[in-house]
């Protein structure tokens, strides 16, 4: 058990993770019914212009350049926390505003724009920050390693984690104590009844797609200390979170936490005993419980079901 | 008056009819043999666009693409032009199987070139083989390449991990310990290498405690660090290759683990490393060439690469960019010494083929193994560069090894090449 418990603790850390990752795509996908295939995009988006937001060097002379890099860097890390996820946003919402011919057609016509957009967007970030690997750096307090119980952690991933968890809380009483988070969850059950009671279905879309983007730029930011920042970063990210929202029920919150928490820990506890069968045991998981509900671990009842 | 008698307005009309057809032939014949000396030799770049192995891919065309340009730029090969075509082989096998077919059928390409996945190489090859195409492995690593999965069209042109590894493991025991973890990734390329790493474990009466196998993709390696931790190695040799090396690095850098234990990382390709923190480089590792060699003709290369690509980011070739010009170069070298594009020939110009350590900007004189059709070249170790001169200069080089003293030795037995008549002939 001893041997066990620090394997544990990593797969709930990379559950967190996993959770921050999961949750923009559920969103979009609850709302608007949309498999934002450009999840990913969006996610290395964020992290790009964190990166740029922390090295200043598209500021517009050296000089400023140089005033910006004398700042310390964690005030410049805290403005990437910040400007990263605004920035995916507005490029969430242009996107919105190409899928808008979409609605109301086959679902294929929607799958195909957004993964139409990842590869553009993709190429656009080769375009302006180049195809090698990069690195965004992390502030010093988070940097590191410390000991416990006999094994090395990292403290960026524990501060990661952390992060992560308040992000899913903070996101959670949004939705839960705001007007406009009652409007998006009473969206995600039924959007036509939203839009017959007077709520623009349209600007809502918007601005769900833009947070659900911005969720994505945000988890980029915190993942790509860990996973590396390249192009195509965004490719590890679309198959994970369409998993975890599928295992945790379509369009429930809770479900999409519980089942990233699941996923962490089948791929932290399989990583110590069988790691050739690590990234194959959250599709294995899925298959077990999906086959059994088909709705997922909280996801809503059919009509079709008993 | 008999019909058969032949009068002179038949005669020369027959007369004229011949001679018409003699100048409508002569024409034909002519622009037919301007027609062979004018028509491209087309080569087919198979290599990746997307996937693990992206960015090195990237730095494999370029090579390529600047041998081309200067062989274009001294009247092409046999007076040809040399023309290419790229398609995205997705660092996926069955695409570069799809790729391969349609370059070869469609696309009318008359060699193929480029690699950096062994399992994409290996498939590659196959189709490559089945028509009779040269084809030229440019950067995949995996020893089966030159093994059992070798083929009479192909030729592997990067050191593979068990030239790596024989630079490296004597040279570790001594300096570390005997008791090695070995980390594979789990697909063609890392369980070879690890294969010939531990055969080299045992040779110098190292064990052998464990081994963690990384599935391709793999992005978090807490658990294979933290049993690394719980299982105390000496050494971890690591056979774990594109972006999943760069989130190993970026993990390992992160906990401090980068000196203790000692890491073996094989091969080190520049792109993967390029640009990313020196912390994240720790270990030993090898290479097959370094831009920072302190050797004729280095310092002109440099100059035309970034001649060729000055928007690049990469402000410095590596051993993948280094690779695939140098392949691509010998391969039209020998179309010229050949005097033919006819497959055979080039072949057999291509096997034995010395290459002077000058001319390959390497410490020792390499050439292609008639049986393996692998380039036995210079191998080097290195490490972190402490004292780098520039923000390019990210290695240290440790040591330099001539070939026969690394060479693949089982691949010698296991590569059984096709015959020369069971190979399809083919004319590009």
């Amino acid at each position: 058990m001893a041997a066990l418990l620090p394997h544990m603790v990593n797969g709930l850390a990379l559950g967190l993770l996993f959770a921050l990752i999961a949750l923009g795509f559920m969103l979009i996908v609850g709302v608007m019914e949309v498999i934002n295939l450009a999840h990913g995009s969006l996610f290395a988006l964020g992290a790009y212009f964190a990166l740029s937001a922390i090295d200043g060097h598209w500021l517009a002379s050296s000089d400023l350049t140089q005033w910006w890099l004398s700042i310390p860097l964690t005030a410049r890390y805290v403005v990437a926390l910040v400007v990263g996820p605004l920035l995916a946003a507005a490029a969430g919402m242009i996107l919105e505003l190409c899928l808008r011919p979409t609605y109301g057609k086959a679902p294929l016509y929607g799958l195909l724009l957004t993964f139409g957009a990842a590869l553009v967007i993709e190429e656009l970030i080769r375009v302006v920050w180049g195809t090698s690997g990069q690195n965004l750096p992390v502030p010093d307090a988070v940097n590191g390693a410390f000991l416990m119980g006999g094994v090395i952690f990292s403290k960026y991933r524990f501060f990661a984690a952390v992060f992560a968890a308040a992000a899913v809380g903070a996101v959670w009483l949004f939705l839960e104590k705001t007007p406009y988070g009652a409007i998006i969850k009473a969206g995600t059950h039924d959007s036509e009844m939203v839009r017959a009671l007077g709520y623009d279905l349209t600007r809502l879309r918007l601005l769900v797609f833009g947070f659900g983007a911005a969720l994505a730029g945000l988890a980029g930011i915190i993942m790509v200390p860990i996973w590396g920042l390249r192009p195509h970063v965004g490719i590890d990210v679309v198959i994970p979170a369409f998993l975890i929202i599928v295992l945790g029920g379509i369009g429930s919150f809770w479900g999409a936490v519980a089942a990233s928490l699941l996923v962490g820990l089948a791929i932290g506890i399989t990583g110590a005993y069988a790691p050739a069968w690590s990234l194959m045991s959250m599709y294995l998981l899925l298959i077990a419980v999906v086959g059994v509900r088909a709705r997922g671990l909280l996801g809503r009842k059919s009509v079709l079901e008993n | 008056m008999s019909n058969s008698r032949i009068t002179r307005r038949r005669l020369m009309g027959t007369a004229a009819a011949a001679g018409a057809a003699t100048t409508f032939m002569g024409p034909w014949k002519f622009n037919s043999a301007l027609a062979q000396s004018d028509r491209p030799i087309k080569i087919g770049f198979t290599s990746d666009a997307s996937g693990q192995y992206a960015n090195s891919g990237a730095s494999d065309r370029r090579g390529m693409m600047m041998a081309i340009a200067e062989a274009n730029g001294a009247g092409g090969a046999l007076g040809r032009p040399i023309e290419y075509i790229h398609i995205d082989t997705e660092t996926t096998p069955a695409t570069g199987s799809r790729v391969a077919e349609r370059m070869i059928t469609r696309e009318e390409c008359g060699f193929l070139i480029g690699a950096v996945s062994s399992g994409v190489a290996n498939a590659i090859s196959q189709v490559a083989q089945r028509y009779g195409v040269i084809y030229l492995n440019t950067n995949s690593s995996s020893p089966s390449e030159s093994g059992e999965n070798c083929h009479r069209v192909k030729f592997v042109w990067d050191g593979n991990g068990a030239n790596f590894a024989q630079a490296a493991i004597k040279n570790a025991i001594d300096a570390y310990g005997s008791d090695f973890l070995l980390l594979t990734n789990d697909y063609v390329w890392g369980h070879d290498t690890s294969a010939a790493t531990r055969a080299l474990i045992d040779q110098y009466g190292g064990e052998v405690i464990d081994e963690i196998l990384i599935p391709q993709g793999t992005r978090d390696f807490s658990a294979a660090l933290t049993s690394i931790q719980q299982k105390g190695p000496s050494i971890v040799a690591a056979a774990v290759g594109g972006d999943d090396l760069v989130a190993l690095r970026q993990q390992v850098a992160q906990l401090g683990m980068g000196s203790s234990p000692a890491w073996i990382n094989n091969q080190q390709d520049w792109p993967d490393i390029y640009g990313l923190p020196l912390d994240n480089l720790f270990g030993v590792f090898g290479t097959t060439w370094y831009y920072g060699l302190d050797l004729p003709g280095v310092a002109e290369f440099i100059g035309r690469y970034q001649a060729m690509y000055p928007e690049t980011s990469m402000q410095v070739p590596g051993n993948v960019f280094y690779n695939g010009y140098m392949a691509t170069r010998e391969l039209l070298a020998a179309v010229e010494r050949a005097g033919t594009t006819s497959n055979i020939a080039v072949i057999k110009e291509l096997e034995g083929h010395q290459m002077s350590a000058a001319d390959r900007m390497q410490h020792f004189d390499a050439w292609i193994d008639p049986v393996t059709h692998q380039v036995q070249q210079t191998v080097y170790l290195a490490t972190a560069n402490d004292a780098p001169m520039d923000d390019n200069d990210m290695f240290k080089i440790l040591t330099q090894s001539p070939p026969d003293a690394v060479a693949d030795t089982a691949a010698q037995g296991a590569c059984k090449l096709e015959s020369y008549e069971d190979t399809p002939t083919f004319d590009a």
